[in-house]
């Protein structure tokens, strides 16, 4: 298996804060791997720096191939991207903000793969509701909808299960494991720990912007811990030296 | 009370200081009171083709027009927050959460927005005014008097605005009756001929005459509605989802052969979509364009050798520029960050939407030359008008990027933005009063334009994704 995602020494600093300090790891093709850390330790600019939407001050990144920084275009164009807090533009229907993008992504049978996702994510009946009327729960299916409508081999997702009811967490958690079966790679960010427990192979661990932890998480567990008592005697612990 | 109009004040200036910084925008007052001063210094130059009170008439107007855009802003304005600033959150948004009641808190928004705007706008237009009575042999009393009349004309438009709100969340319906009944009292008021112009705006017939009748029925006017819009207020609206089916790839292939179809559809139902739909681009657009159109039939009287046409083609494609701001106001390059997209992109979509759309100021100008009979100088005046949106499209684009409505509000940018138009305007002004063809020459200015369109796409794909 290749590496899909290569960071090297990855840093962002915002004035005088670093929000992401020479962070190094890899995701190989095929993995669910999960970015945990608490609020404010740096997940969404690292999803941000891999996916282009920032430049790294330094330290580099390589996704699918290409160099995040020197063509962050093309980036965006491989992999799907569910942002932390984006919605979808306001005065277009559910159903053609998936054909916007779809244009944007030059993509064929578009109601196809539009109704695939209605009815994966059982949001048909909103299909011509403008996207400022529906739910937070119903706009956070069609940005995910929207992340998956090329069939990326890579998604990358701020928060995946945000504003979601319990019943749909449980079908996108099923669906992701299904995708990285059939091949395809998820790295995600979330401060939920259960989540990750639940359907990573792989975690990081980040905080105060630095990869405290990076390993499989099976290791975890057959040495006998409990992913949130390894998770707090980390972060506790971590005097930011 | 005090707490809430505090929090609130802070927030107004804190959502424009972020933008432009603070100093950025406390220049803004100096630029418009600058501006007061200067236009108030020409006013003897056009005494004999706009007498005083014509003039007074029309910054009445035009600050009951800001009354009225200030208080829609801030009452439908959230959708256009939310894309600015991702999920807006302000205290005026509060009241389920606050243990306040919605009625103290629109209470509080509304004295908020009086005095915020009061500051902004009406205190320094009239102290620009009062610091040139000396020179224009007017009392500097006039100045304080100003700035009461021009303060009921804001506060007036604010009222009736923010009224009109609180009766369509009630009820469209009742929001249809009030206007029918206003309509049908406004037209007996014409029949029976009692809406003499000082009558109809009584902030200005205390300008005219300083007494206390038109003071009392103007705060009459303004208090009314004012207090009907806080004691009937609701956030509880009526549900008024609605449903369309896609109406995105026929709009997109419909204009296919341009590219960016799918991007100029979306601006197109933008449009149509968000309060007011097509009729907010018509009383933007549209009624300014009247306003010109009879002052140009008057001035044409006094100044030998103007041609309306030209002069209304020039003015044309400033005003006509402003429709650059309804096409960017509920997008945000935000909402492309993650799609394989870049910047210039997104403003070339948006130059080809313009482009589309000045299908309308075209059509004026075709009818201004039908009814005036100027079939002679319209081509240099359809050339005049072309130029002159194009070019000061370039300066917006160039100045602001995809933030037209934020950014005019920088004083150094506005200051930038006039700067950049007037002289090319006044000089395509005079040129044609020697011979309209002159206006032709208009035609230079697309050199510019595109230098500018280009060198735009670059400081804003850097501004947009810094260090890109």
């Amino acid at each position: 298996m290749r590496q899909i995602i290569e960071a090297n020494d990855l840093t962002k600093d915002y004035g005088n804060v670093t929000a992401v300090n020479r962070v190094s790891f890899s995701v190989t093709e095929g993995e669910l791997f999960g970015l945990l850390g608490p609020n404010g330790s740096g997940k969404t600019t690292m999803i941000r720096m891999l996916t282009g939407q920032v430049r790294p001050t330094s330290g580099s990144a390589r996704v699918m191939g290409l160099d995040a920084a020197k063509d962050p275009v093309g980036v965006r164009g491989l992999v799907g991207i569910i942002p932390e807090q984006e919605t979808p533009p306001s005065f277009l229907t559910a159903e053609e903000y998936l054909h916007f993008v779809a244009s944007i992504r030059n993509l064929d049978r578009v109601d196809e793969r539009c109704d695939r996702w209605f009815d994966l994510l059982e949001f048909g009946d909103k299909r011509d509701v403008l996207c400022k009327d529906l739910s937070r729960g119903t706009r956070q299916k069609l940005m995910f909808a929207q992340a998956f409508l090329h069939e990326p081999r890579l998604a990358l997702i701020d928060e995946p299960l945000i504003n979601l009811d319990p019943i749909m967490q449980r079908t996108v958690k099923d669906f992701l494991q299904e995708y990285v079966r059939d091949g395809g790679t998820v790295f995600f960010s979330t401060h939920i720990l259960e989540i990750a427990e639940e359907i990573c192979d792989r975690i990081g661990i980040l905080h105060n912007g630095r990869l405290l932890h990076s390993g499989q998480l099976e290791d975890l567990v057959g040495s006998g811990r409990h992913l949130e008592s390894f998770f707090l005697d980390l972060v506790k612990g971590d005097t930011g030296a | 009370m005090p707490d809430l109009f505090l929090a609130m004040m802070k927030e107004e200036w804190r959502i424009h200081s972020t933008i432009f910084g603070s100093l950025g925008f406390a220049l803004f007052p100096a630029v418009v009171a600058s501006f007061a001063f200067l236009g108030s210094l020409a006013l003897p130059i056009f005494s004999d083709v706009l007498p005083y009170a014509v003039v007074a008439l029309l910054a009445h107007i035009l600050f009951l027009l800001v009354g009225v855009m200030v208080g829609s802003f801030g009452l439908m304005g959230r959708e256009f927050m939310n894309r600015r600033f991702g999920q807006a959150s302000l205290v005026a948004y509060a009241s389920r959460s606050l243990p306040v009641s919605e009625r103290r808190i629109f209470a509080a928004f509304l004295v908020k927005d009086t005095v915020y705007y009061i500051l902004l706008y009406v205190l320094p237009f009239a102290v620009g005014f009062a610091a040139a009575t000396p020179f224009v042999s007017l009392d500097p009393g006039y100045g304080l008097i100003a700035f009461v009349s021009l303060t009921l004309a804001f506060l007036l438009g604010l009222s009736i605005v923010c009224c009109l709100s609180t009766l369509y969340a009630r009820s469209v319906a009742l929001l249809a009756g009030t206007v029918a009944a206003l309509s049908v009292l406004a037209l007996a008021a014409l029949r029976l001929g009692a809406a003499a112009v000082p009558a109809a705006l009584p902030p200005y017939a205390f300008f005219i005459d300083p007494a206390p009748e038109p003071l009392a029925l103007s705060l009459l006017l303004i208090l009314v509605p004012a207090a009907v819009s806080v004691l009937f207020v609701t956030v509880e609206y009526p549900d008024r989802t609605k449903r369309f089916k896609n109406s995105l790839d026929p709009l997109a292939g419909r204009v296919r052969a341009l590219g960016s179809a799918h991007f100029i559809a979306k601006d197109a139902l933008d449009l149509l979509r968000s309060e007011g739909g097509a009729g907010k681009v018509i009383f933007s657009f549209l009624l300014p364009l009247g306003l010109v159109w009879v002052c140009l039939r008057v001035l044409i009287r006094f100044i030998p050798g103007l041609d309306p046409l030209v002069v209304f083609a020039v003015l044309l494609g400033v005003i006509s520029a402003t429709i650059y701001n309804w096409l960017t106001e509920f997008d945000s390059f935000t909402s492309y960050a993650f799609l394989p997209v870049e910047v210039p992109e997104v403003i070339d979509a948006k130059l080809k939407s313009y482009g589309l759309a000045n299908l309308l100021p075209v059509t004026v100008l075709v009818l201004a030359a039908a009814t005036a009979g100027g079939a002679g100088t319209f081509l240099p005046a359809l050339a005049t008008f072309l130029s002159v949106s194009a070019y000061t499209l370039a300066v917006t684009v160039y100045l602001t990027g995809l933030h037209p409505n934020v950014m005019l509000y920088h004083a150094g940018v506005f200051l930038r933005y006039l700067l950049a138009i007037s002289p090319a305007l006044l000089l395509l002004i005079f040129a044609s009063i020697f011979d309209p063809a002159y206006a032709s020459l208009s035609l230079l200015l697309i050199v510019p334009a595109a230098l500018l369109l280009s060198r735009g796409r670059t400081k804003w794909q850097a501004w947009e994704m810094p260090g890109y």
